[in-house]
């Protein structure tokens, strides 16, 4: 009697599990697509956690297996992470992630993107065709500090050098993008460096408040216009071609082939800076879900039904 | 100065010898000396304002017999409130109203971590005072007054006192995270380290941090000893610990 009863007991719970796991299981709707789990990863800023949202969805519309981890941190944590196995696609901006493997990138986006494809390739990472979309680093400050100060490029901070407060993200200091372009190319010295994040709402709190007087924003940034801050003209060509790319693991494009590619270059194709301001005011400004955002944009532009 | 993989213990700490040995670490606006300074004023100013905050009303409260447990209580919510999230909550809240980012948020969530204990143990250090020892020093023709100061808050002194050294030690580790809004202090060492993957700063962060608390623990403990009448020191073993 004893045996029969724990025999249904542990059958019972046999079937329970099978249950749970074949439920748990098995991917979204029909037509998926079998192989590995495409792990998607981002930035910890808004428009890149945007971004590889984009190429999820679509990649979901077409029954590919994605799971998210957006948010990673700055390039020092998700390019590691990416290289490592961790993520397998990030959306790259090209000049920063040329110059972080080393190479040297210029304004010329075919070029950057050619060093860029090359250099990455050697560590099994495969970057697709980058976007017509660019966000580069910019420098900014605040109407009224535009209008006493009288500068309107970044060459006419020099003036001022050691007077001016810099706010930036902690790794600044450290980036040729960054401080060690402004003080390489344009000569600039700052009185002090204010580590804060990137380009994001310490950023402008410290530049409404003048804690800083010059922070750095990203050119696509919705804030910009909202805040009514002046964007100073890079006129030394100290900033590289920015244009967003997918940096993919090379085993993910081998299992999967060219359709791959192709349902990431519907999005790349359409994703133009103008486009990419708006999706970033939407999001940033309005304070819209960034799911929600993508998925109508991706409607909009016919990519998924 | 990114670390290397792999598990090289000694060279990893001789890498952060090497970090406290450079003057460069030390001088200037982000250095361990300026650094120092942030997070020691930002102690002090918040230990201090919370004990005026905490310990006045908690000790006339517990002397009137008013509120029991509901106070408590109701002061202890701050408490299940993590501290990160209370920096994060106040960044806006502090921009809004002109405080700018950076201290004020820091100094809030710091306040919020300090008062509930130090107004726990004020006040259950003074209610708990043997009700025969108050009766008695009534009886002895003793004013209300004379009562709390001569009588209950001595008695009380030791927990009182323990709750200071303990919530003093726990906003030196907390205010760390001020370095996530924008403001100084050790925090600095550990979020930018951190930002740039060089684990040698980031540990020599925790280090400072360590140390000042450890410090810190050392000197409150002997303040402590001097001023707490021998026969009553056992009383401080009653301090709850503060949960991290």
């Amino acid at each position: 009697m004893r045996n029969i009863r724990r025999r249904t007991i542990a059958g019972a719970a046999i079937a329970a599990f099978a249950l749970i796991a074949a439920a748990c299981g098995s991917g979204g709707d029909g037509g998926t697509i079998d192989g590995p789990t495409i792990t998607i990863g981002s930035a910890n800023f808004s428009e890149n956690a945007l971004v590889a949202e984009l190429y999820a969805q679509a990649l979901e519309s077409e029954g590919y297996q994605v799971e998210r981890k957006l948010n990673v941190g700055n390039r020092e944590i998700y390019a590691p992470a990416l290289e490592s196995g961790e993520l397998d696609l990030v959306p790259e901006y090209i000049g920063s992630a040329l110059t972080y493997l080393g190479g040297t990138s210029s304004p010329d986006s075919d070029e950057t993107y050619a060093a860029l494809k090359a250099a990455w390739e050697a560590k099994g990472i495969n970057v697709l065709d980058y976007a017509p979309a660019q966000d580069k680093n910019g420098f900014v400050v605040t109407r009224a500090t535009a209008e006493s100060l009288g500068v309107a490029k970044v060459s006419d901070l020099a003036a001022y050098n050691g007077t001016l407060v810099l706010g930036g993200p902690p790794e600044c200091p450290e980036r040729a993008f960054c401080l060690k372009g402004l003080e390489g190319v344009y000569g600039l010295t700052f009185q002090e460096f204010r580590p804060l994040d990137a380009g994001g709402p310490i950023t402008v709190a410290a530049l409404e408040g003048d804690e800083i007087q010059v922070g750095l924003m990203f050119t696509s940034a919705g804030t910009i216009l909202a805040k009514d801050f002046v964007l100073l003209d890079d006129d030394k060509g100290l900033q590289p071609a920015e244009n967003l790319a997918p940096a993919v693991r090379s085993e993910i494009t081998e299992a999967y082939g060219d359709k791959f590619s192709e349902t990431l270059k519907k999005v790349s194709d359409k994703l133009t800076t103008a486009e990419l301001i708006s999706l970033n005011k939407l999001v940033e400004i309005d304070g819209q879900d960034p799911e929600t955002v993508a998925a109508d944009w991706l409607k909009a532009i016919g990519v998924t039904g | 100065m990114v670390a290397t993989e792999g598990c090289d213990v000694i060279g990893f700490l001789g890498g952060v010898l090497a970090w406290f040995g450079d003057p460069a670490n030390w001088l200037g606006p982000s250095g361990i000396l300026n650094r120092l300074r942030e997070h020691l004023q930002i102690t002090v100013a918040a230990t201090s304002v919370s004990a005026l905050l905490a310990i006045a009303p908690a000790v006339w409260l517990a002397h009137r017999r008013i509120g029991g447990t509901f106070v408590v209580a109701l002061v202890n919510i701050g408490r299940a409130i993590p501290s990160f999230a209370i920096v994060v909550l106040f960044l806006p809240i502090s921009i809004r109203l002109g405080l700018g980012i950076g201290f004020w948020p820091t100094f809030l969530a710091l306040l919020f971590l300090a008062v509930p204990p130090m107004f726990t143990n004020s006040y259950t250090g003074v209610a708990e005072v043997d009700p025969d020892l108050v009766e008695t020093s009534r009886g002895m023709g003793m004013t209300g007054m004379e009562v709390l100061t001569k009588v209950e808050m001595p008695m009380a002194s030791p927990v009182i006192l323990a709750a200071v050294r303990v919530a003093a030690v726990q906003v030196i580790a907390t205010a760390t995270l001020g370095a996530i809004v924008g403001w100084g202090g050790l925090g600095r060492f550990i979020v930018d380290g951190f930002a740039i993957q060089d684990n040698v700063t980031v540990f020599a962060g925790a280090v400072l941090v360590a140390g000042l608390a450890i410090i810190t623990e050392v000197i409150l403990g002997g303040v402590e000893r001097r001023v707490v009448p021998a026969t009553l020191r056992s009383r401080s073993e009653q301090v709850e610990t503060v949960p991290a």
